[in-house]
């Protein structure tokens, strides 16, 4: 691999709607095995920063580099390919599958073997099969979801389907983790739940984690560094507690008192 | 109006009972006509789990794989050699349309495709006309239309042939479906777009192989009634039956294109021979629709196909 580098350079990108900015200039490096806070108002550009990254949007200007390479402008499946999974603002499971089938869809890039030995399933077929399945039932096990493993996915709870998202994540074993709101719209329980998940993910699995959250109390917990966006720019980045102190930061939040 | 009752309600059973070889024989038959309707409900049926597109040019496609095989088999081809020709074919077809139509249309509205698809429809029409011609032709695959009698039932050995066919087709694109890599990343293309996108699914792929099996399957279908009935331009037509095919099992079940079309092929060949006679006949005709309506107003998701329940 890439030895000392990070693991994620993001170099001046800006990505443009029409007229709009959504992302200005923006640099943000993640090292390996780091939790990297994205925060920002409603509008910051978060999300769409996060877009850029997993190759939904592609920046009019600047580049990103995955493990010292560029990947500016590959599409979404091979950014997935490249180690690179994501869960979305809005949870977007397989609603129609059962959750195990949800997190088996995590493992096709893992996959190989001939459409003919697949179609009649047959020997390395199967053994494969089993062979991923039984590492999807680890991160069952992991992130405690074994009672709703043969529920269809679009029955669960809210909470439960963040969860599972973030389980299917898993099960590509990525490189970089990256999670748009993983606590929006959760109580403070599964809250914990969830802090405890993100934070075990990053140190069994060495997984480098980028997450956007709302709840400060969360990101100055777990986080590394905190990478603040406002109006598309970065206005801050730095540990939580220096963060938290920043000038910029408390204006972009609490607003400026203007003469 | 007793005699009517009786004629509706009892005779007709009392026919059945009194010649069971015969009942069994029309049964065959139903069934063999089941299935040859499932097997073009069950190129929709890959293409809407698949893309969530009704294919509309579905039916063209059978006619288009049999007049290409007719062809080539005209023209000399050995039957296997025409057979691996045509598959090739259907496959560089799915090829054409991922990239001239499909691609251009990506995140389009589902009518729009559906659109799309008409105008396929047209121009596959026109275009295998142009290459094959529009005669009636007879399709010859070197297995007899003949029938042999197992204990005073008569089997049409074509019919025969085809059924073990398409059972076999079936039961392998069921397995594939719900076992394999490629048919869990097929199903997730339909559930959702993105996220189907986000875990590595490309969908360009994903969209070629839905309409080479699609392509496969009309060709399969389009052998079967071709051998049958001759290669016509209304054997596109069979498409407006597969229709009732599926409003009965379901959109986007495979299990359900295949029980739908059965229990339309035997209902409807009951229907015929056995109460036909009282209302002079057809009900061959329009038994298919009259029971997909039913099933609108009664089942409106079909047997087998998911029930939407919305959070509100």
């Amino acid at each position: 691999m890439t030895g000392g580098g990070p693991l994620l350079v993001v170099d001046g990108v800006s990505v443009r709607f029409g007229a709009l900015i959504a992302v200005n200039r923006v640099s943000v490096s993640i090292g390996q095995r780091e939790i990297v806070a994205i925060i920002g108002p409603n509008g910051a550009g978060k999300t769409t920063l996060l877009n850029a990254v997993s190759g939904f949007y592609h920046p009019f200007e600047g580049r990103i580099a995955f493990e010292g390479r560029d990947r500016t402008h590959l599409s979404p499946p091979d950014v997935a390919a490249l180690g690179i999974a994501r869960t979305f603002q809005n949870v977007a499971l397989f609603k129609g599958m059962s959750v195990l089938d949800n997190i088996m869809t995590g493992r096709l890039l893992k996959m190989g073997g001939s459409f003919l030995t697949e179609a009649l399933y047959w020997g390395p077929a199967r053994r494969q099969e089993l062979e991923h399945r039984a590492f999807v039932e680890r991160i069952i096990d992991f992130l405690e979801i074994q009672a709703i493993r043969k529920t269809p996915a679009g029955r669960l709870p809210y909470g439960l389907q963040k969860r599972v998202e973030l389980a299917r994540a898993l099960a590509a074993e990525p490189k970089l983790l990256l999670l748009d709101e993983p606590m929006a719209g959760m109580n403070v329980e599964e809250k914990e739940d969830m802090c405890r998940f993100i934070l075990d993910v990053n140190q069994e699995f060495g997984t480098t984690i980028a997450l956007i959250e709302h709840d400060m109390g969360v990101v100055m917990d777990i986080s590394d560094r905190v990478v603040v966006l406002d109006y598309g720019r970065k206005i801050a980045d730095g540990p939580p507690s220096e963060v938290r102190r920043d000038q910029a930061v408390l204006d972009a939040y609490l607003g400026v008192a203007h003469e | 109006m007793l005699d009517v009752l009786y004629a509706v309600l009892v005779a007709p059973f009392k026919d059945m009972v009194g010649a069971p070889a015969f009942l069994v024989e029309v049964l065959i038959g139903g069934l063999f006509a089941g299935l040859m309707y499932s097997l073009v409900a069950l190129g929709f049926v890959l293409i809407f789990k698949a893309s969530g597109v009704f294919n509309f040019a579905q039916g063209v496609m059978v006619l288009f794989a049999a007049l290409t095989l007719v062809g080539l088999l005209e023209r000399g081809a050995p039957v296997v050699v025409a057979l691996a020709l045509t598959t090739a074919v259907m496959v560089a077809l799915a090829f054409a349309i991922e990239r001239l139509v499909l691609r251009p249309l990506v995140n389009q509205a589902h009518i729009i495709l559906f659109m799309a698809t008409i105008g396929l429809n047209f121009f596959l029409e026109g275009f295998g006309e142009m290459l094959w011609g529009a005669n009636v032709k007879k399709l010859d695959i070197g297995i007899p239309d003949r029938s042999f009698i197992v204990r005073g039932v008569q089997i049409n050995q074509l019919e025969l042939t085809a059924a073990i066919t398409a059972a076999i087709l079936v039961t392998v694109l069921a397995l594939f479906f719900q076992r394999t890599r490629i048919g869990r990343a097929l199903r997730a293309v339909a559930d959702d777009h993105e996220a189907a996108l986000s875990i590595g699914v490309p969908l360009k792929t994903i969209w070629i192989v839905v309409w080479s099996v699609a392509g496969v399957v009309a060709m399969v279908a389009g052998l079967m009634w071709g051998a049958k009935s001759g290669v016509q331009f209304s054997l596109s037509l069979i498409a407006l039956k597969a229709l009732p095919v599926l409003i009965l099992g379901g959109f986007e079940s495979v299990p359900g294109a295949i029980v739908g079309g059965l229990i339309i092929g035997v209902g409807e060949k009951l229907g015929e021979v056995y109460w036909g006679p009282l209302v002079g006949g057809a009900i061959e005709n329009w038994f298919a629709y009259v029971l997909a309506l039913a099933f609108l107003l009664a089942r409106p998701q079909g047997l087998f196909g998911e029930k939407i329940i919305e959070r509100v």
